[in-house]
């Protein structure tokens, strides 16, 4: 793809992925990266850091929405993030050191298995469950 | 919450960061279980604490590629408009969906997505 119609499927998969970040917490970077390389055809490292430029925003928006409404605990998630910026720098070392065909598989594996948990977290609805608890 | 970070926390800010950099991810897809079942947080505030981790841990990510020239601005530019919006508007939907249909349906979409990109690589 190429052009203005590049700009109008790169604008309307991000509404996609967004909603499923917002609603599920997964689906961000999980969806964009193959669609990256599918549809744009960016290698396997240039989707995974675009990902990541794309996924810091939409975190920044979702985290001022769910303040509004007064989940979570922005202050302590910040700072365990900041702890969490140290591995992220290493996994990305990680990620340039790797051949992007290894990287592919290693993705797979991952998004097979986020795929896997999120069917079974539906089929024995324990999250929703979990929830109620401590709502009520 | 006390000041000094529970010592839990770390060690899932530091898992979810090492996933979120190697792959390319938030990280969110360790983090808020590992919060909800180690750290005993609830679903809907995991999910919050996740998201707002993320805001560092996706800042070293893109440096570190950034650096490497990897990251596509104009890309990424097209994705986060569209992105912010479906964000919201997910983070909106998330107080009255029944998550169970919703959950079977992606989580098969993922698997079928695994499959491909094992396939092409």
């Amino acid at each position: 793809m190429s052009g203005p119609g590049l700009y109008v499927a790169l604008v309307a998969f991000g509404v996609l992925a967004g909603v499923a970040s917002g609603l599920l917490g997964v689906g961000g970077g999980t969806l964009m990266v193959p669609f990256l390389v599918f549809a744009v055809g960016l290698t396997q490292h240039g989707a995974e850091a675009t990902s990541l430029l794309v996924i810091l925003p939409t975190a920044i928006v979702g985290s001022l929405t769910l303040r509004r409404r007064g989940v979570g605990d922005l202050g302590v998630a910040l700072r365990f993030g900041l702890v969490g910026a140290l591995g992220a720098f290493a996994g990305a070392k990680l990620a340039l050191a790797l051949p992007a065909s290894t990287l592919k598989i290693v993705f797979a594996v991952f998004v097979g298995l986020v795929g896997l948990k999120l069917a079974w977290d539906g089929v024995s609805g324990d999250a929703r469950m979990r929830d109620e608890r401590s709502h009520s | 919450m006390a000041r000094v970070l529970d010592p839990k926390l770390l060690v899932i800010g530091l898992g979810g960061g090492l996933l979120s950099g190697l792959l390319g991810v938030g990280g969110g897809v360790i983090m808020v279980p590992l919060l909800v079942l180690w750290a005993a947080y609830g679903q809907r505030d995991a999910h919050a604490m996740s998201l707002g981790a993320i805001i560092p841990i996706s800042i070293a990510g893109i440096a570190t590629y950034g650096v490497a020239g990897q990251v596509h601005y104009l890309d990424a530019l097209g994705l986060a408009a569209g992105a912010i919006v479906g964000a919201a508007l997910g983070a909106r939907l998330l107080t009255r969906i029944d998550e169970r249909l919703l959950k079977i349906i992606f989580g098969l979409f993922l698997v079928g997505i695994a499959v491909l990109v094992g396939v092409r690589a």
